[in-house]
């Protein structure tokens, strides 16, 4: 079984993805299942007709889809919590954050609202890092040791400049998991797996689609050195315990 | 009040902030008129060409007025071993408090490990070390806090309480970070006033960045001492940030 941690669905600035082109993209290379979160303008402002998008593709896709849902935090608290509370329930499983397209700092508290409510709902959080000055590794780790209650996924895990950063930032938060995007097998992420503090149960599979070549980031983690059980936990068995399902 | 983020003239080197040349006894009028009692003075040519010259340099300049000026050199960590023996001769021979390191201007991260032995023996000599940070890719507040995790017995200062767009991080990371304390310098008056109030009251500072002006009168540095009037914090606030924090840091008594 694998299952990709992180795509996004629609038509972004430079990139589209529809949910057939990723179905048939999983068939090709043997994804089970998904994450889908939405394009970047429903990630930045078009938040509702994001969170219809995912559920929707999720609601269609015979449980092969799991919906990210997303609310942007300059709505204010009640009204974000309101449209993650429509998403969840429409089906949504996990909350993804962007501070970069949403434009907010990890640390100034306008988050808070959405991740007591991602805790009540049971959601693991992606966030999207790798982007200064406000989407970064460490600060991350130092939201996550906040809510030790959530899971956090460390989408990109700092790609590119800030792939040093991913380490300590693991180290720092134990509820927090890196993601395989774009990451070197055989530096970083051997690295990761190596380092008795993170380990190999840190680490999730995700293609970042379409951003990236989903068979080209199978293929180059799939070089990555594990074990049986530790390549189970990478390409899907991790992620499904943060999801519950 | 005692100013914890100063600078010497360039005297080998070259910068776009070059600045004014100026003597220790200018630095020392500049002080007398701004209100500053005792300063900090950070290498200059150090950041740039990190020689034992540069050191040598500094120590000449704050020994001309040993119980005001309080200098920190720096080394070149990609030479270990050098870097070693140049930590203790400045903490020994040349009696200068601690170590100023610019991560992203000398091109080296704060995680890397070649540090390590340079912390050791700060701490073992009671040393301090400051950082730039408030600048991404190699100088963000977590970063440092994350070297200060390494070195839990060696004070860390972050020496600009994260510039314009990283202070929320050097907040939290001063609030979280047992060692690590921030030195408001170059940092936004209403994000001051945030961390003022919100730091833990033993751990902030206080610094003008003197030394880089075209003038030897420093009039910058000036007018950032006297803004902290403006600043609307609380007068135990105050005291803490401009007197009592530095004095404790750097051991002052008298």
């Amino acid at each position: 079984m694998v299952v990709d941690a992180h795509v996004r669905i629609g038509v972004g600035r430079d990139v589209e993805l529809s949910v057939e082109e990723l179905l048939t993209g999983m068939d090709a290379l043997g994804i089970e299942r998904a994450l889908v979160a939405p394009a970047e303008a429903q990630i930045a402002y078009h938040v509702r007709a994001g969170n219809e998008a995912t559920t929707g593709a999720a609601a269609s896709a015979g449980g092969r889809l799991i919906a990210y849902a997303v609310a942007t935090p300059w709505l204010g608290g009640e009204a974000a919590v309101d449209e993650l509370r429509r998403a969840r329930d429409a089906g949504a499983g996990a909350l993804a954050i962007d501070p970069v397209l949403q434009g907010f700092d990890l640390l100034d508290g306008m988050v808070e609202p959405l991740l007591d409510f991602a805790a009540s709902a049971g959601w693991p959080v992606y966030v999207r890092t790798g982007t200064p000055p406000n989407a970064l590794p460490l600060p991350l780790a130092t939201l996550a040791r906040r809510h030790p209650e959530l899971a956090f996924v460390m989408g990109r895990s700092g790609a590119t400049d800030f792939w040093i950063d991913a380490a300590p930032a693991l180290r720092h938060a134990p509820n927090l998991y890196a993601d395989t995007s774009y990451a070197p097998w055989d530096t970083l992420l051997t690295e990761l797996t190596q380092d008795e503090e993170i380990g190999p149960g840190r680490i999730v599979f995700a293609t970042d689609a379409p951003y990236t070549i989903p068979a080209a980031e199978l293929s180059r983690t799939s070089q990555l050195p594990l074990s049986e059980e530790d390549r189970h936990a990478v390409f899907g068995g991790t992620i499904s315990r943060l999801l519950g399902r | 009040m005692i100013d914890f983020h100063t600078h010497t003239p360039l005297w080998r080197t070259t910068s776009w902030l070059g600045g004014a040349p100026f003597t220790a006894e200018q630095f020392v009028q500049f002080m007398d008129g701004a209100g500053i009692e005792a300063a900090v003075v950070l290498s200059h040519d150090g950041l740039f060409d990190f020689t034992p010259q540069a050191n040598d340099d500094l120590a000449g300049f704050v020994a001309a007025y040993p119980d005001r000026l309080f200098g920190m050199g720096t080394v070149n960590i990609r030479r270990p071993s050098e870097a070693v023996a140049e930590t203790e001769r400045m903490l020994g021979e040349l009696g200068l408090r601690g170590m100023k390191i610019h991560p992203w201007l000398q091109g080296f991260s704060p995680h890397e490990a070649m540090l390590d032995p340079v912390c050791e023996i700060l701490a073992a000599h009671g040393g301090i070390l400051l950082s730039h940070d408030g600048t991404p890719p190699y100088s963000t507040p977590a970063q440092i806090a994350a070297l200060a995790r390494r070195h839990p017995r060696l004070p860390v200062v972050l020496g600009h309480g994260g510039l314009h767009d990283l202070w929320r991080e050097a907040l939290a990371m001063t609030c979280e970070t047992e060692n690590l304390y921030l030195c408001l310098c170059g940092t936004p008056p209403y994000a001051a006033r945030r961390i003022v109030t919100q730091a833990p009251a033993h751990k902030v500072l206080f610094g003008s960045d003197a030394g880089l002006s075209d003038r030897a009168s420093q009039d910058y540095a000036v007018a950032r001492a006297r803004e902290v009037e403006l600043w609307g914090i609380p007068e135990t606030r105050r005291q803490a940030v401009l007197v009592d924090n530095p004095r404790r840091l750097l051991g002052m008594t008298s």
